[in-house]
């Protein structure tokens, strides 16, 4: 292989090396996704390992939230569309809620 | 309470009147138009609530209503556009139109405490009664599949406008 070319591997590779390096441990976590739509979290209830990514897409024609009732976390108002992930990084149960819409519930359980 | 009964005439009334007028069920047009009216209404309302709201939860529930309400317009006319529905003007929507006319009308006389509850009431009432009409006859009778799913899909909101609204109001009452 040309000098040239070699170098440009190398070149190539180190950025790699150092985002694989860099990148938290849940980039083996396993990802989920809970849907809102109709004013409900679905599933309501998930279960997932620390480390796990959870993402919840917002398919209603308003804004939700995602808020820890605890405080623990909080999306602010996710838009019409719109996403937000989470990594579960403490084991624990949570339930959370919107914020927006007194009657939107939901809760996830980090094993 | 009059405001209940007025807006139970205007939106199930109507929508009786209308349906036996044309010996039927209304169009998806006119649906289309109920629909569209009915959120506009509410707009209008919390849009002059967002401003003249004394208490601070009453204002939250008014810019509630505003987007939450303009996003389900939105969704509705957009459907409508992909449908190549046109709404049409019917007694009930004019009927919608006229009583949020007049809803305004009241309000703007209003301030305070006063202005307040004469807002939350009216939202319970209207709540109550476009729920009545979307189980009766907006979602029994849209013929199309989307505009049915459409209405089914927004339903929750309403029922959950209605719970906040009827909480605001047992609040102001303790006051």
């Amino acid at each position: 292989m040309p000098r040239l070319a070699v170098a440009l591997v190398l070149m190539a590779a180190v950025p790699l090396t150092v985002r694989a390096a860099r990148a938290p441990h849940t980039a083996s976590g396993r990802a989920h996704i809970i849907i809102i739509e109709g004013m409900r979290f679905e599933p309501p209830l998930l279960v997932v390992r620390r480390g796990d990514r959870i993402t919840w897409i917002n398919k209603d024609p308003f804004p939700h939230t995602v808020t820890a009732t605890d405080g623990k976390f909080d999306s602010h108002p996710i838009a019409p569309e719109g996403s937000w992930t989470y990594v579960a990084r403490k084991r624990g149960d949570y339930d959370y809620m919107c914020t927006l819409h007194i009657s939107m519930k939901g809760k996830i359980e980090v094993r | 309470m009059r405001l209940a009964v007025y807006l139970v005439g205007a939106v199930l009334g109507a929508s009786s009147a209308l349906a036996s007028a044309q010996g039927g069920a209304p169009t998806d047009a006119q649906i289309a138009a109920i629909v569209v009216t009915a959120n506009q209404v509410d707009i209008d309302a919390g849009k002059l609530a967002e401003r003249k709201a004394h208490a601070a939860d009453v204002k939250a529930f008014a810019k509630r209503m505003v987007t939450d309400h303009t996003g389900v317009n939105q969704a509705a006319i957009d459907l409508a556009h992909r449908l190549h529905l046109t709404p049409k003007s019917n007694p009930t929507s004019e009927s919608l139109k006229d009583g949020g006319a007049q809803n305004l009308a009241t309000l703007r006389r209003l301030r305070g405490k006063a202005f307040d509850k004469a807002y939350i009431d009216h939202e319970v009432a209207y709540h109550q009664s476009v729920l009545d009409a979307m189980d009766k006859v907006l979602i029994p009778d849209s013929k199309n599949a989307q505009l049915k799913a459409l209405l089914v899909k927004v339903r929750p909101a309403f029922v959950d406008h209605l719970e906040h609204a009827r909480q605001i109001q047992s609040t102001l009452a303790g006051q």
